[in-house]
């Protein structure tokens, strides 16, 4: 068993299961959270995760395997998928793949899912394309603030960390989000995204 | 360079002396004289404002005794133009152009925030953290690229301080509430399960503001751990988030807030999982204070002019990720 990364939400090994090749993501319990709370969050993750992994796939969108899940140890067992972060590509590929981007988020919100944690890291582009991962803080839900929640994320993330090609890449996002939600639907979206950046900490108000 | 700054964002009045010879930096003098409202309120500004203007003279001239320097050995004066609340910015602002004006010194408006950044930094020695600035105004992950602090996470609505003055001043305590609640904490270790809210890397903390509420008839030392643990592990955890995406290697904690040890305990663990060196400002430099203004004031004449009288402005909202960095 190989440590590959050590992440704020969970360490990540490569493995075996069953003769397969796997990932092995473990909700390591953390000792600066007091024991209830740490418990509580780190189980309700780890269900929901396996949970919406599987469920998304029936909408069409690429997501590894789920092969076993453990809820009291936290561990989830799956597929291991050859690639590369999106955040580590060079920067015009990140631009052209924000579109694709959008377009899995796009499904996701068609189907009354938002992801909860929306970042360049959180996609690897493999053989197989755009493979969509960490479904720790995804949810269930039918409200546009959700989903602008998520859009506002991701922009949030291509604003610090790629902050070169924002513009470009935010423009290719929405052409892939608009193309699967429509419109009217985006704009709604959208108008509901800049509601919650006024909403920010000394944003300009009028 | 013998530099002034003046900072009147909130409930603080200082003046603060910074010199800077070459590559040695010295805080001469840093004088407050801190608003305080009565037990149960908040700050009000057009009191806090005329707490500042009528304490402005004394304060100054404390400052200028204890760094042993008159105002005409001033080589630029540096005022605190934003974020904050308006009343109180222009105090701070209107001594800073008298003086500059009478004796004909450069003059900088600088950003707030900025100011406990660059101070933090200068102090620790940190090069190039990831930035945690937790105050009354601000709850802020953020990281320098490509000329501007960059923010990776923040509150979604209210304060990491404000949450723990609207607990204080819910339960009569005088603001600012911060150490009261912590030391009440330090009695209790019954957790109540509390709302814990982070979006990606964003926290929100207004239903546990309510939340908390409802559970102070069952005790306030409880309410006060339970308040403080699920706060400050959303905030460990949105930090934890965004010290992996970046993958810096520092962390700084800036702010008032960062006096509080629990939250210093926290975060401190979460440096070691990752490897990471972890930096906290200096408990007395912490909170608001003069030399943050002066010493950014000193950074920015480093690379430009002093501004014309007429362009002195105040901004009460003042995002830090609009600033320009250019040192």
């Amino acid at each position: 068993m190989n440590l590959v990364q050590k992440g704020a939400e969970a360490d990540i090994y490569v493995t075996t299961w069953n003769g397969r090749n796997s990932i092995l993501k473990i909700r390591k319990k953390k000792d600066y959270r007091i024991h209830s709370l740490d418990t509580r969050i780190r189980t309700l993750r780890t269900i929901r995760e396996a949970k919406m992994i599987s469920e998304t796939k029936s909408f069409g969108i690429t997501t590894p395997l789920v092969y076993f899940v453990d809820e009291k140890k936290c561990e989830i067992y799956l597929q291991l998928i050859k690639g590369k972060l999106v955040r580590d590509l060079p920067l015009n590929k990140i631009i052209k793949t924000c579109k694709e981007i959008g377009k899995i988020v796009g499904t996701l919100h068609k189907n009354g899912v938002m992801h909860g944690d929306l970042t360049t890291s959180n996609f690897i582009l493999s053989k197989q394309g755009l493979v969509m991962l960490d479904f720790g803080l995804s949810q269930k839900t039918d409200k546009i603030d959700d989903y602008a929640i998520d859009l506002r994320l991701f922009k949030e993330v291509l604003n610090s960390a790629h902050a070169q090609i924002v513009d470009d890449a935010w423009i290719s996002f929405i052409q892939g989000y608009e193309k699967i939600l429509g419109t009217v639907l985006t704009e709604k979206i959208l108008s509901q995204v800049s509601v919650i950046e006024k909403r920010g900490r000394y944003a300009n108000v009028v | 360079m013998l530099s002034l700054g003046i900072e009147s964002t909130a409930h603080t009045f200082s003046c603060a002396i910074v010199e800077k010879k070459g590559r040695q930096v010295k805080i001469l003098s840093d004088v407050r004289k801190i608003y305080r409202p009565p037990e149960g309120e908040g700050i009000h500004p057009r009191e806090a404002s005329r707490h500042h203007a009528e304490n402005s003279p004394q304060v100054l001239s404390e400052c200028l005794k204890e760094a042993s320097v008159t105002i005409s050995d001033l080589d630029l004066i540096s005022y605190a133009a934003g974020p904050g609340l308006g009343p109180c910015l222009r105090i701070g602002a209107v001594v800073a152009r008298s003086l500059a004006s009478y004796y004909d010194i450069p003059i900088y408006p600088v950003n707030h925030a900025l100011g406990h950044i660059e101070l933090g930094k200068m102090l620790t020695g940190a090069k190039d953290p990831l930035v945690l600035l937790v105050s009354g105004g601000h709850t802020m992950i953020l990281a320098f690229l490509s000329k501007k602090w960059r923010v990776f996470g923040e509150t979604l609505d209210i304060t990491l301080g404000q949450l723990l003055d609207q607990i204080g001043r819910y339960s009569g305590f005088a603001s600012p509430c911060g150490p009261r609640i912590e030391e009440l904490a330090s009695k209790s270790t019954e957790y109540i399960s509390l709302p814990y809210v982070v979006k990606g890397n964003d926290v929100s903390f207004s239903g546990l503001l309510s939340a908390t509420k409802r559970v102070i008839p069952k005790g306030i030392e409880s309410a006060c751990f339970s308040l403080q643990e699920t706060a400050f592990s959303m905030i460990g955890e949105a930090t934890e988030r965004a010290l992996s995406f970046t993958g810096k290697k520092e962390l700084l904690v800036v702010g008032g807030v960062a006096a509080n040890k629990r939250l210093s305990n926290i975060l401190s663990s979460i440096c070691e999982r990752h490897n990471c060196k972890f930096f906290v400002a200096p408990k007395e430099y912490a909170g608001d204070c003069g030399s943050q203004i002066s010493w950014i004031g000193l950074l920015e004449s480093s690379k430009k002019p002093g501004l014309d009288l007429k362009d002195t402005f105040v901004k009460q909202s003042w995002r830090l990720d609009t600033v320009e960095v250019l040192y």
